[in-house]
């Protein structure tokens, strides 16, 4: 475990995106301490800009942006990682169990993987969430996840596929062992950075998708997360009357944990597959060689 | 030649998969869609047209498959009923009239985003670690992960409300009249700029990363130190030996991609209130117009898998081995 904490640190996305993401956490965490009302409170006059008391501005409803920024933290990270994780386990089941068992089964399957991949996402979420009625966080989350686990299957499929043809997968075939372990113990280990890279993927998606669907008016008003802040800033008209700070605080919350997220995406890829790398060593080598050279020929020449 | 039958046959299968579940989520959903719908529109509807309303819906009394045959007929016929929100105008009406600016809008930012996103990931590739590379590569990554409103609200509000430079919405100016005149043009082009550069923002990043990491997988491979040992220039061992056989995978990501087109060009025209299919399904969806909600999944499906589908036949034409299969 320290020792994949030391290769994470060594690569510089990797690290920076971890300390955003571990940030984000921490706040999420202590929002109770950082904070000292009900984010709902009103507590000063509409729209006042940022100022020592309200460090973020007061919205429409003279409610603070920065303690409902960070309660938003909670919500937007909870819902985040639950669809994350359903996307995560359905991909998984659904793209291993195509590969191991082949045949019809993944015929089925990845049939049934390539219809949802191109059918027009957004739309579907957006009638999804009309027909139900304005939806909290949580069914949010369930229907995102529901709904978005193709492409993690896809891969996770392809991924398997050749891991199947090694010779250690063939070995533990023709010892016999159960199917199960071939599966948990032989298979999914090696697919463990495909799943991450998967989780953290899905991971983003929702965040910017709760947000979309929150911001279009389809999410509980009465809930606090960043999408019903860019839903009441909105309706209240925020940009068209120069209260920026309504709308500025949540967009930046969304856009930096999306960035962290997908550094740490990035920095896994390229631990992974180090041909991606950007040579940072190699290139000052050579650098260094040029300069000797160089250095030489001029000996030479006098 | 098979392969794209195959293809053609898939797409069948699935725009049928979605025309099903089109015609089962209201069904699905607690209460009557057709007594929400009279709720909403609050006595704009004459009560008589309630009968017509539940026959257009299929809630007649009968057997379930019955009426899914029925639903089926209706979408051959394009007849998706009439508009609650609009009432009287036929959905398909709407829909006609907001499919041309979907397409532009959509059609100028992925070309864009496409062209550009390519042009540079080759470029980043071939000089990885450079300074273009150290520059390009994670502001891409960066814009990857910005939301599509995120990107169009900031541009709403530093060009066209704080600066002014741009006007706020809409596809043209309604004072003047739809025509292939000079203003009108000029006035289309205007209203365009901001939701086609915000659209395209979006998807550049994604598009420069894909093409940048196929580029740099392909650099190392032999032909292409082979094409540089036999003494090649710079430029065609870059494009025609790497970059064609990079563009392969990338073009499959494009495909992939078309979901997040169609998501991203939905929030824009909603926050710069362009006149698209994407706005439709929002007032849609707020008025709780059952029809028209209805009718527009079903051309945007349609919309996706045709694209799809062109995508598929770019393939063709890029790797010959196909031509043969």
């Amino acid at each position: 475990m320290l020792g994949l904490l030391k290769i994470f640190l060594r690569n510089r996305k990797a690290a920076f995106g971890l300390a955003i993401v571990v940030f984000y956490v921490v706040v999420a965490l202590a929002a109770p301490v950082l904070t000292g009302h009900d984010p709902n409170k009103r507590v000063s006059r509409p729209h006042q800009p940022p100022s020592v008391e309200h460090v973020m501005g007061t919205t429409r409803m003279g409610r603070d942006v920065y303690t409902q920024l960070v309660w938003g933290t909670r919500t937007s990270l909870m819902v985040g990682v639950l669809a994350g994780l359903i996307v995560t386990l359905i991909g998984t089941v659904v793209g291993l169990t195509a590969a191991y068992y082949g045949g019809t089964t993944d015929e089925t399957l990845n049939f049934a993987t390539n219809v949802v991949l191109v059918l027009p996402q957004l739309p579907l979420l957006l009638v999804l969430a009309a027909f139900l009625g304005q939806v909290g966080p949580l069914a949010i989350a369930v229907i995102i996840g529901l709904t978005s686990w193709a492409w993690g299957a896809r891969v996770t499929r392809a991924q398997a596929l050749t891991l199947k043809n090694r010779e250690f997968i063939q070995a533990s075939q023709l010892i016999g062992e159960p199917v199960w372990r071939m599966i948990l113990v032989e298979m999914l280990p090696n697919l463990l950075s495909i799943i991450g890279f998967n989780f953290i993927g899905s991971v983003i998606f929702t965040i910017i998708t709760q947000a979309t669907l929150e911001f279009l008016g389809l999410g509980d008003p009465l809930s606090v997360s960043w999408g019903t802040m860019l839903y009441n800033a909105k309706n209240a008209s925020a940009i068209t009357v120069g209260a920026w700070w309504e709308m500025a605080a949540p967009c930046a919350a969304i856009v930096v944990i999306g960035v962290g997220l997908s550094l740490l995406n990035f920095g896994v890829d390229e631990i992974s597959n180090p041909r991606l790398r950007t040579l940072g060593a190699i290139g000052k080598a050579m650098k260094l060689q040029k300069k000797l050279d160089r250095e030489r020929l001029v000996e030479k020449e006098a | 030649m098979r392969f794209v039958l195959r293809r053609l046959a898939f797409y069948l299968v699935a725009f049928l998969v979605a025309a099903t579940f089109n015609f089962l989520i209201p069904r699905l959903m607690p209460g009557n869609p057709a007594d929400i719908m009279l709720a909403q529109a609050q006595g704009t509807i004459p009560p008589e047209a309630r009968e017509a309303l539940m026959e257009t819906f299929g809630f007649i009394d009968e057997p379930l498959h019955l009426q899914y045959l029925k639903y089926l007929g209706s979408i051959f016929t394009w007849d998706f009923g009439l508009s609650v929100k609009y009432y009287p105008t036929p959905v398909i009406d709407l829909l006609t009239r907001a499919l041309p600016w979907t397409l532009f809008l959509t059609g100028t930012a992925t070309v864009l985003a496409y062209a550009l996103g390519t042009l540079f990931g080759i470029r980043a590739a071939w000089r990885r670690g450079g300074r273009f590379d150290s520059l390009v590569s994670p502001l891409a990554l960066a814009l990857q992960s910005v939301p599509a409103v995120v990107v169009a609200l900031t541009a709403l509000f530093v060009f066209a409300v704080s600066l002014n430079w741009l006007p706020t919405g809409y596809a043209y100016d309604p004072a003047l009249e739809p025509s292939l005149g000079g203003p009108f043009v000029k006035s289309m082009l205007v209203h365009a700029v901001m939701p086609v550069l915000s659209l395209g923002l979006v998807l550049v990043g994604g598009y420069l990363v894909t093409m940048r990491n196929n580029m740099i997988g392909q650099l190392g491979e032999d032909y292409v130190h082979l094409a540089e040992a036999k003494g090649l220039s710079d430029a065609r061992v870059r494009y025609n030996y790497a970059a064609r056989n990079a563009l392969l995978p990338s073009v499959t990501a494009f495909a992939i991609s078309l979901g997040s087109v169609f998501g991203g060009s939905l929030i824009t025209e909603v926050v710069f209130n362009y006149p698209g299919l994407g706005n439709l399904l929002y007032t849609g969806v707020i008025a709780r117009d059952f029809p028209l909600i209805q009718g527009q999944l079903l051309i945007m499906t349609l919309a996706m898998l045709t694209a799809n589908f062109a995508v598929d036949i770019a393939y063709v034409a890029l790797d010959p081995r196909l031509r043969r299969a």
